[in-house]
């Protein structure tokens, strides 16, 4: 039976006490030893079949009587404020039906110190004015008659030019988004003038944009005062919250629906303007809105991974131990701060090494471009750049082996907290695994005198992914023996659906088709958190797991009544309920579910705790090959073996294709993606043909040798996440591999040919 | 974005078509594979008032053999003419550009004579018509008429196709014995266009002495640049190493490339060094081999 801990979190200081709530469920863990049937099979995505058939039903498919389209006008100036702005021509326009702007919007607070509709604007796309219409090219054609006079504001753009004492302020307060974030343990600075060797360098990562295929926006339709909004987001809930608490409603009368969706990245996890426009336009058009974001908008004004300067200091005695690690992080934060930005580069700093002495320094920077949010593994992936290159320049500067240096130096035990991790051991298997499979060191070939120069690299990271409560779910059992799964929880593209039902049959006992998942909607499903962070499956997935194994206690305490036989007695599976060692004493679950039907047997689920007094991490490690020209400077990474601890594998298909994916958003971030802005604040490639995203022919070969071992400390699946990791090692493993080809250190994502090149030419000696 | 409204007419024969453009003029547009122009009437950058579709005009495809020149019609696919025997056999830096042209679904519906029509300047094919001294076969109003390349291509996207004109057929001459071609090229990514592109071909007597060579460059300026200066470096002597060396440098100094988003001016003026180099080497080398090209 579940039971609540109910924990004070904080009182006496004035504000309200907070609780947390948790639900212990008292099952025991799947760990190595149980034998699953489901579980751990490669089974194509449950909801795949509508996706390439077309009839799978996105945010902006959704088609209601009466749907009016919606444009946003955006301000063509970084920093401006406007002085005037008449919509009457818009409005009188035959086929619009609602027009939104800062003089007739009601004054919503959006920003701490913006509304919704804000006179004053801060980067080239920000929110000027909105219009809804009959078709999207009347809402088009009406945003060209909004008259807004702009007085044009100084500005800045680029940290460099923003960090400047001279740098125009972006708002009231300056350009620093607040005091620097400190983090020290033991003491950096006399370590690193005691320590024999030390690497001191400065690296840079770009902005990079998301590009999810589905951009953001929404279908908005009223019915009377209750409002639902078909939201293109990774968090219905929260989607919920906010857009109830903006327009002041309760929150039984907002619906949130998001069925299937073209990819979020972190760009999707919090609420964002669009829903409110939407909102605010169905309402006052008394009809329903369609609001999508086109390709320019969604690459201007709904988020990026923000650019960052890295100062990193690292120490170490002759024989390779860490005595020091110093970083000094900057990064560009935008205009705003959105709330979602989760990018916190310093944390790799702190845990991926076993070091006694560590020092982060972390400062966001406004700029007058669009803000950042979360991208994937956010952080992360800046701080693994800059962190992965020196520790191989470090093992360069040592003549040590980039994995022997690492080995040296491995941490079992999260420092931060002073906890060890369950799998203590994980990152060990990842280095293992990859280098075998890789052929780490022991294929090494020459990289040659020619024009192209083959090198090999490697890089880890750490992660979190271990899903976190609350979460619940609810299982029913229909009177034909099928099972509903129902959760609040959201597939943001990455099989969750598949791999939920896969728990839920698992638990019941049942063939996989024999049990329907249903998630994303706040009217009908249970509270889950938002889908971040690489921990859907391991929040939720254990909730699925509670709520059947509550059905299944109720099932065969129903068909242990019918056998005459003790439910502990009874074997559930493949839909079948045997007594032990009876084998002719049998009934299919759809007998017993029949037989007690109309009752309905229901089981509530809920997201255990997380181990007492250990840390439950994620790990890897990549090792790549490339090929560098020498001559042109082009970059070609030839085979990439990932290698990833993740818990159990609840399906290897799915986590494959994670693996991939995020692979190839790597050799993006190494090699080719950078949004480009021009002095005067305008972003130049907006669009997917000047914005270069890798396409199928980029994707090198990649090999995800399997690291598949329950962590049953972790919780009841013993899974753990695998979303973002697998996108933390690739680029600084290519920039190793760079340096391994051709002697040249690039510390600059994209590692661009125009900087290889000119490295390459101060590097070459001279001609004799 | 979806195009403004157009009329449209799928004429079957070469006059009916020639009639429609003749009596629409520039109000019109024609249709080959429409990998260029979709994408264009999407982005409202063209407004015609009727696409005239000449898919369905089966004497525009096709390749023939005739008086020593490879005569290829403006409709042929880029992925027919990618497979075709006859133009590896034929033409081999024809065959060489092909695979180069975006990716291959691309080719399965683009078309050779609207890559021409189209006139990129970072395209392929019009290097390819340059570097051979290939001829434009036009039909309008007037009759027919043929281009040299440098009377066809005047600038970005721009040619002297006059409305009402059609380009039916592109001609190229056969590559003598003992020739070696090879087109290459850097791009941002694959199936990019590319940042710049080099159609090289050498011919070679029998004792390996080089008796002719061309060189022309794409992607360095608003029409392919024909690098006769580096051609020239090859002809008359054993292309050795530092011949080579020469012709890059020389078509290095020939072209006066611009800067953009994905590549500055200087890099480009490297990489047409670098890729000229290139090109001729692996030129002489299929030229030494016989000159049959290497089938990929
Ligand atoms: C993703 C992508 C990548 C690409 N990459 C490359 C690349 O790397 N290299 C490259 O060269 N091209 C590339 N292209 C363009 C491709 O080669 C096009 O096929 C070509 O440019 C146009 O050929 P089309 O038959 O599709 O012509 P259309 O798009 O139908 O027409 C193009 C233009 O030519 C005119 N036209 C067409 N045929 C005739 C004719 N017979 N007479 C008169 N006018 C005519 C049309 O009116 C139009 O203005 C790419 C295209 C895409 C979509």
């Amino acid at each position: 039976m579940p039971r609540l801990h109910v924990d004070r979190l904080r009182s006496g200081d004035g504000s309200e006490d907070e609780y947390r709530v948790v639900e212990r469920t008292g099952l025991a863990a799947w760990d190595a030893t149980t034998a699953l049937t489901v579980v751990g099979r490669p089974y194509p995505r449950v909801e795949g079949a509508e996706k390439v058939t077309g009839r799978a039903c996105y945010a902006g498919d959704v088609r209601l009587a009466g749907l009016l389209h919606a444009r946003v006008l955006r301000s063509p100036l970084p920093h401006a404020r406007i002085r005037r702005i008449d919509t009457a021509a818009a409005e009188a326009l035959p086929g619009v039906h609602a027009v939104l702007g800062t003089h007739s919007a009601p004054a919503i607070r959006w920003y701490p110190d913006g509304l919704l509709f804000d006179r004053t604007l801060r980067f080239v796309g920000d929110e000027v004015a909105a219009v809804a219409a009959e078709s999207e090219e009347t809402a088009a054609d009406a945003l060209r008659l909004v008259a807004v006079e702009y007085e044009p504001l100084p500005f800045v753009v680029g940290l460099e030019a923003a960090l400047r004492p001279e740098a125009p302020p972006v708002r009231e307060g300056g350009n620093l988004v607040g005091p620097p974030k400190v983090y020290a343990r033991g003491d950096a600075e006399a370590a690193l003038r005691e320590a024999p060797v030390v690497i001191d360098e400065t690296y840079t990562t770009q902005t990079a944009l998301h590009n999810c295929l589905e951009p953001h926006g929404c279908t908005a339709t009223w019915d009377g005062e209750r409002l639902t909004l078909w939201d293109s987001t990774q968090s219905v809930f929260d989607v919920r919250e906010r857009v109830a608490e903006t327009l002041g409603l309760p929150e039984h009368r907002v619906r949130v629906i998001k069925h299937h969706m073209g990819g979020g990245f972190g760009s999707k996890q919090i609420a964002w303007k669009h829903a409110v426009i939407a909102a605010l336009l169905a309402r006052r058009a008394g009809r329903p809105v369609r609001l999508m974001l086109d390709r320019e908008a969604e690459n201007l004004a709904a988020g990026n991974r923000n650019a960052t300067r890295q100062r990193v200091r690292l120490g170490a005695t002759r024989d390779g131990t860490l005595t020091a690690i110093s970083a000094r992080i900057e990064q560009d934060t935008g205009a705003y701060l959105v709330g979602g930005e989760g990018s916190n580069t310093s944390a790799i700093y702190q845990t991926l090494y076993r070091c006694p002495n560590v020092t982060t320094e972390q400062v966001g920077v406004y700029t007058n471009t669009g803000p950042a949010v979360a991208f994937r593994a956010p952080g992360h992936v800046e701080g693994a750049f800059a962190l992965e290159s020196a520790m191989d320049e470090l093992a360069r500067a040592l003549d040590m082996d980039p994995l022997a240096l690492r080995l040296r130096n491995y941490a079992e035990a999260d420092q931060r907290r002073g906890r060890p991790y369950t799998t203590p051991d994980g990152l060990r298997l990842c280095y293992e695994r990859a280098a075998a499979e890789f052929g780490w060191r022991r294929d090494r070939r020459p990289s040659g005198q020619g024009s192209r120069r083959r090198g090999i690299g490697m890089a880890a990271h750490d992660w979190g992914g271990s899903g976190y409560p609350p979460g619940y779910a609810w299982v029913k059992l229909n009177g034909d023996g099928s099972a509903e799964v129902v959760t609040g929880t959201q597939d943001i593209g990455t099989g969750t659906r598949t791999g939920l039902t896969q728990i839920a049959a698992e638990e019941l006992g049942l063939p996989l088709e024999r049990v329907l998942l249903h998630l994303g909607d706040t009217a009908t499903g249970v509270y889950a958190p938002v889908s971040a962070g690489s921990a859907t499956q391991a929040t939720i997935g254990p909730a699925v797991r509670a709520a059947a194994a509550e059905a299944r206690r109720q099932l065969l305490e129903a068909a242990a009544t019918m056998l005459e036989a003790a439910p502990a007695d009874l074997q559930l599976r493949e839909g079948t309920i045997r007594v032990a060692g009876a084998p002719d004493r049998a009934l299919d679950v759809a007998d017993v579910t029949r037989r007690i039907a109309p009752h309905m047997i229901q089981g509530h689920g809920a997201r255990g705790p997380n181990p007492d007094g250990k840390a439950v991490r994620t790990f890897g490690a990549q090792c790549v090959e490339v090929e560098v020209d020498v001559d042109t400077g082009e970059v070609s990474v030839l085979r990439v073996v990932a290698s990833h601890e993740c818990g159990r594998i609840v399906n290897p298909t799915l986590v494959d294709s994670q693996v991939l994916g995020a692979v190839t958003q790597g050799v993006g971030f190494a090699l080719m993606e950078e949004r480009v802005v021009d002095a005067g604040g305008v972003v130049l490639n907006a669009n997917l043909e000047e914005y270069k995203v890798p396409t199928a022919p980029d994707v090198p070969a990649v090999v995800h040798a399997r690291v598949d071992r329950p962590d049953p400390e972790a919780n009841a699946t013993g899974a753990k996440g695998i979303g973002e990791p697998p996108l933390v090692p690739t680029a600084p493993a290519i920039a190793n591999a760079v340096f391994d080809a051709v002697g040249v250190r690039i510390r600059h994502t994209p590692l661009s040919r125009r900087r290889l090149l000119a490295a390459l030419a101060a590097h070459r000696p001279e001609p004799a | 974005m979806k195009p403004p409204p157009f009329d449209y007419e799928a004429p079957t024969s070469v006059e009916e078509a020639l009639a429609l453009l003749g009596r629409h003029g520039e109000q019109a547009k024609v249709l080959a594979g429409g990998q260029s122009l979709m994408p264009m009437l999407s982005f409202r950058l063209v407004r015609p008032r009727i696409v005239v579709d000449v898919n369905d005009i089966p004497a525009l495809a096709g390749i023939r053999e005739v008086d020593g020149t490879l005569a290829i019609g403006a409709m042929t696919r880029q992925r027919a003419v990618e497979q075709s025997a006859l133009v590896r056999r034929r033409c081999p830096l024809l065959a060489d550009a092909m695979p180069q042209i975006g990716h291959f679904q691309i080719r399965n519906r683009g078309t050779i004579g609207g890559s021409l029509a189209h006139a990129d300047p970072a395209a392929e094919l019009p290097a390819v018509v340059a570097a051979l001294g290939g001829r434009l076969v036009v039909r309008g109003p007037g009759g027919e008429r043929q281009l040299a390349p440098e009377e066809f291509f005047v600038s970005y996207l721009t040619t002297t196709l006059e409305p009402g004109e059609l380009l039916v057929e592109v001609r190229l001459p056969v590559a003598p014995p003992s020739t070696g071609t090879a087109f290459v090229e850097v791009s941002r990514r694959h199936g990019d266009f590319a940042l710049v592109g080099v159609a090289a071909s050498v011919t070679l007597d029998e004792a390996g002495a080089c008796v002719g060579a061309a060189v022309a460059l794409t992607g360095v300026g608003p029409t392919p640049v024909v690098a006769a200066e580096a051609a020239a470096v090859l002809v008359g002597g054993r292309p050795d190493a530092r011949a080579l060396e020469e012709a890059g440098r020389r078509a290095a100094a020939a072209v006066r490339p611009d800067s953009d988003l994905h590549a500055s001016a200087e890099y480009r003026t490297h990489v047409a060094g670098v890729l000229t180099r290139r090109a001729l080497a692996r030129a002489v080398e299929r030229a030494q081999g016989g000159g049959e090209a290497v089938t990929p």
